[in-house]
């Protein structure tokens, strides 16, 4: 049959994604947050020296994001190092705290009372900002639901030891077979939530090409896709490290995305993630070229 | 409804909603697998899935029921074709 296979490889992954840097950034969970967190920044402020091409990468994300030029692009190009270097350490560690837990590392709610209006099924929409994990976390505690989070089939699959942890209402639904699309539409018909990431194309048909800061970048549209087959709304949700060290959870107005109009629902999508990356610009987590593309 | 029925209906869904070439439709049998990533599928990814579920419940006028795996039954076109007369007889 005619169809268009995507060649190579599907997702944009890194090579650092080893279960022996997982492993040591949870064994130091039982330090008290505030030292491992500092810990992670001085790690994080190494890290543009060993990884070169991600560095390169980010210089050119934060020139795109900011307009930086000079010492406060070199600056903004580290800081985003020293921010993922401490989501990280959170991810693997304070993440896996009980969610009662959890929530005193929230500063700060914005929006969060939209999802009590909202009774049925739910894509919750996020991106590779901030603590994108922790924010479904929460969420799943707030609205009492099974939260299923559509995750990529890890190449290394010790890793999923280290973030991919059951319970608290969240189920992890790895993207290993076609079918679960079929698991998914159930469950938004049970009125359970799908939460998945809305920033990462997958490098196949589903993806859609939408100005991202002025200029056209791959993004996926099977978000909307799913939300419009079944006819649930997607509520955008992020949750943002503060200059204090605490959380902000931001839940955006919920977007409709109805049949045929799914690439409408993708742009307004973008318009609320390039508010919250122009706010966050060193909490946006891509290591590359979002607007190449993985294989470029 | 004869499976050779609901076969037909089914290609009939590939074409129009999925938008398969109508010329290959003759190499369709029962034993079709649908999933792609298996030798000899036909090649449907997630979002396939996600749009043939939705014409099937239109096409022959049922709700593919939320509380059952219902992943099994859209292994091969002999599956689903069973699935769909399970369905529409027990009506």
């Amino acid at each position: 049959m005619p169809r268009v296979e995507a060649v190579g490889r599907q997702w944009y992954s890194h090579p650092y994604n080893r279960s022996d840097l997982y492993r040591l950034a949870a064994g130091l969970g039982w330090l008290p947050r505030r030292l491992r967190l500092a810990l992670a920044r001085q790690i994080g402020r190494l890290a543009p020296a060993l990884m070169p091409a991600e560095r390169a990468a980010i210089r050119d994300t934060m020139a795109r994001l900011t307009g930086a030029t000079g010492s406060r692009l070199e600056a903004l190009t580290r800081r985003v190092f020293t921010d993922f270097a401490m989501c990280f350490s959170d991810l693997v560690s304070t993440n896996r705290q009980p969610a009662a837990l959890l929530t005193a590392h929230v500063g700060k709610r914005v929006g969060i009372e939209r999802l009590a209006r909202l009774t049925g099924g739910l894509v919750a929409l996020t991106a590779h900002v901030g603590n994108w994990e922790l924010a479904g976390r929460l969420l799943a505690g707030r609205s009492a639901r099974p939260t299923h989070v559509v995750v990529a089939p890890e190449e290394v699959r010790e890793l999923e030891r280290w973030v991919r942890r059951d319970g608290d209402g969240v189920r992890f639904v790895t993207r290993s077979r076609p079918t679960v699309s079929l698991e998914l539409v159930a469950a938004l018909r049970r009125g359970e939530v799908v939460g998945m990431q809305g920033d990462r194309a997958l490098g196949g048909r589903g993806d859609i090409r939408v100005p991202f800061f002025g200029r056209p970048a791959s993004l996926p549209l099977g978000p909307f896709l799913l939300a419009s087959a079944v006819g649930v709304p997607l509520v955008p949700a992020f949750c943002l490290l503060d200059t204090r060290y605490q959380y902000v959870v931001n839940v955006a107005e919920p977007l409709t995305a109805a049949r045929g109009q799914e690439e409408d629902a993708a742009r307004a999508w973008v318009a609320i993630l390039e508010a919250v990356v122009r706010e966050y610009p060193t909490q946006w987590f891509n290591f590359f070229d979002i607007w190449q593309g993985f294989d470029g | 409804m004869e499976p050779d029925k609901v076969l037909e209906e089914l290609k009939d869904i590939l074409v129009e909603r999925l938008k398969f070439e109508p010329s290959r439709l003759p190499e369709l049998t029962l034993a079709t697998i649908l999933p792609k990533g298996l030798e000899g599928s036909l090649g449907l990814d997630s979002l396939d899935f996600i749009e043939m579920s939705i014409a099937v419940e239109e096409r022959f006028g049922f709700v593919i029921d939320e509380t059952q795996d219902v992943e099994a039954h859209f292994q091969s076109l002999g599956t689903l074709v069973e699935y769909i007369r399970s369905r529409t007889v027990a009506r």
